[in-house]
């Protein structure tokens, strides 16, 4: 029987929900403490819910105003859900225009300069982007710690894992049917890469202060059943094209999901436990 | 419903509930109820009881006693004119009224007395009744000190007369329910009763012409009343003692005139923590602007809550062993399983909405019941036993709050109360 990593494990509440750093082996002794401040400042930079950079800039957006982006976090994120419009088929878009009208194609945002700007009133929300970004973060600390063996949760519904499982081979996550907890919708293989699972129905999409999932230019919330999981190596992309797919018409799912990295259940309550669009 | 019928349904209920708990917890801890169901009906004729006060409560109270099978009003007084006016519908044509309770007392032909007036006049009205010879029930909160309380016991006491107070939830079949549950464990050790009388409106009644505000509106002013505490939250302090079977060890407090600032001098906002032996809590809230969370009583322990109001039981959500704990430990012993996330139905710490179940509940009037045991008492000339020590102490509780907020200090629980 191999010899068993040295193991530590630190939770705490940070991007809106329950976080949990799981270390094996290895590295610095105050890795996971590197990891939490990581963590810990990706949410201070992206909250709306308390006075952040996130704040600021919205305030300038709002007045119209051109906003320098002093943050290196926040215009790190901006850089990268910049990067990603076109994996996501432009469906992940963290704007929030009270009229529907316009969105990130809207923004003049020059990443040189560090500025973005916008001739309507618009405001950024980083949920659907955050939780995984944030884990990236924590994920590089830990790495630049000298980690080897790891698996990072906020909320349970974004996972990262650093490496093999500590006792070999990938790490194995059952994914709950949000319809039927105690059933399991799909069975997840990780190794050095991140889940994100996003859904309109099961007991976090209740949640006070839990954002709409909304269709880019469409006035109304997705209402339709469905959960969307995305492994991929960036949670941050994870997290993004998983929002993608639930807002996604089935044309566009079709083109975003791949089967096996990529997936959206149809969970109306005939449907069989196993859909894809 | 025939009486008979009404008489079977009413005793089956009871007697479930006081022999379904082992080794008859339920019998020690509500030792009034056996006596209060046993009434006998009218054969013996009826216990003749003359109200004093009969405004919007002593008409309310009329009315029950109207129900009853073993009670009746025998005459009616009010220092008000248009309150006898309002109440004469509900008693027999001819009965006997009084504007002055001595006159009353002096007439013969009572059996006792039913006392319904403005707190402050309770302990006196009790003494002139007694020292008349007759048995007393009084409104809840029983004074406006807690020496007259006192008092009022051992006035009781030395005339060897009835005295019971009227905190009709110890009659009532879903708090003897909420009891019998709690007893036989279902919701498990009780650490903390949360309780709230919220209401949204400033508790003032119109005054008219030829009255003034003092008189009808007693329950604001401090000389009358303690406001909330006495008029509301001695009976859900009563519930706190009762289903913890204690009495408190001290209370801390907050009060403050915070929205109704219309003259008055009572609190119409009123917070404060009763403790207990062992480190158990009764946390107590009242206010006049925010009728959201209502009359309710969460008696919560570790197994589950009841709230009697609602007639709820809500058993706890068994823990579910957090996956990744489970994982660490995993590793430790060397295993490898799959790793149940919680993925999208996860979330932290939401208030539980589980729809609960049914109390379950019973098929009488409780304020009905607590007179047909009282005319029982009175006819036996032997108080229901148990009563009493439980108003008592929901008073001396209610009281002690007060002063707990107008010092801004802890209160103990008193040394000197009389026995009862």
């Amino acid at each position: 029987m191999r010899a068993l990593p040295a193991t530590g494990e630190l939770c705490f509440s940070a991007m809106g929900t329950r976080v949990e750093l799981h270390r094996f082996g290895g590295g610095a002794a105050d890795a996971l403490a590197q990891a939490e401040r990581a963590i810990e400042m990706v949410d201070d930079a992206l909250t709306i819910h308390r006075p952040s950079s996130t704040t600021a800039l919205n305030e300038a957006l709002r007045s119209r105003q051109t906003a320098t982006i002093t943050d290196p976090i926040l215009l790190d994120a901006l850089i990268r859900i910049d990067d990603a419009r076109a994996a996501t088929l432009e469906l992940f878009d963290p704007t929030i225009d009270a009229r529907h009208t316009v969105g990130w194609e809207a923004l003049r945002f020059d990443r040189q300069a560090a500025t973005i700007s916008c001739a309507d009133p618009i405001a950024l929300d980083f949920g659907g982007f955050g939780k995984g970004y944030a884990l990236d973060r924590a994920v590089l600390a830990l790495q630049e710690a000298g980690v080897g063996c790891a698996l990072l949760s906020a909320g349970e519904s974004s996972i990262a894992v650093i490496g093999e499982h500590p006792l070999g081979g990938t790490w194995s996550f059952a994914i709950p049917d949000p319809r039927q907890p105690e059933a399991t919708l799909v069975e997840l293989e990780l190794v050095d890469e991140a889940l994100s699972i996003s859904a309109t129905i099961g007991a976090g999409s209740a949640a006070p202060e839990r954002a709409a999932m909304l269709r880019p230019g469409a006035p109304s919330p997705v209402t339709a059943p469905r959960t969307a999981i995305v492994v991929d190596r960036s949670g941050a992309m994870a997290e993004m094209l998983s929002t993608a797919l639930i807002v996604a018409d089935d044309a566009a799912a079709l083109r975003l999901h791949d089967g096996a990295r990529r997936m959206r259940f149809d969970l109306t309550p005939a449907a069989p436990t196993r859909i894809f669009v | 419903m025939t009486d008979k019928f009404f008489d079977l349904t009413r005793r089956t209920f009871l007697d479930r509930v006081l022999m379904a708990s082992a080794g008859g917890v339920m019998a020690t801890a509500t030792p009034w109820v056996a006596m209060a169901a046993g009434a006998e009906t009218a054969g013996a004729g009826k216990v003749r009881l003359g109200v004093i006060g009969t405004g919007d409560r002593g008409r309310a109270l009329i009315q029950n006693i109207a129900k009853t099978r073993n009670c009746m009003v025998a005459a009616l007084c009010d220092t008000y004119a248009p309150n006898l006016a309002k109440a004469r519908q509900w008693v027999a044509a001819g009965t006997p009224e009084f504007s002055d309770h001595r006159a009353m007392l002096d007439t013969r032909g009572l059996d006792a007395v039913v006392i319904a007036t403005p707190l402050h006049r309770h302990a006196q009205h009790t003494f002139d009744a007694m020292d008349a010879g007759l048995h007393v029930w009084c409104e809840k909160a029983m004074a406006r000190t807690i020496a007259d309380c006192g008092a009022m016991v051992e006035r009781a006491r030395t005339r060897g007369k009835v005295l019971q107070i009227g905190h009709q939830r110890m009659f009532h079949p879903t708090y003897l329910n909420a009891l019998r549950r709690v007893k036989a464990g279902e919701i498990g050790p009780v650490t903390q009763i949360r309780a709230s009388w919220h209401r949204n409106n400033a508790w003032r009644r119109p005054v008219p012409a030829d009255s003034d505000d003092r008189r009808i509106n007693w329950r604001l002013y401090r000389e009358s009343s303690a406001g909330l505490m006495t008029e509301l939250a001695t009976h859900q302090l009563q519930v706190g003692n009762w289903f913890l079977d204690a009495v408190p060890t001290r209370v801390i407090g907050s009060g403050s005139i915070c929205f109704w600032k219309d003259g008055r001098e009572v609190y119409d906002h009123v917070a404060l923590i009763y403790e207990y032996a062992g480190g158990r809590k009764v946390i107590y809230t009242s206010l006049l602007n925010n009728a959201r969370y209502g009359c309710e009583e969460q008696v919560q322990g570790s197994k589950g809550t009841i709230e009697p109001e609602l007639g709820r039981i809500y058993q706890e959500v068994p823990h579910r062993a957090l996956a990744l704990q489970r994982m660490q430990a995993d590793v430790k012993r060397g295993h490898k399983r799959t790793i149940p996330i919680g993925g999208a139905t996860w979330f932290p710490e939401l208030p539980v909405t589980t729809p609960g179940e049914s109390l379950g509940w019973g098929e009488y009037d409780e304020t009905m019941l607590q007179f047909e045991g009282f005319g029982e008492a009175v006819r036996k000339g032997k108080a229901l036993p148990g009563l009493l020590q439980q108003a008592y102490y929901a008073s001396v509780a209610s009281l002690l709050g007060e002063q707990a907020m107008d010092k801004g200090e802890a209160m103990t629980w008193p040394t000197s109360l009389v026995t009862v």
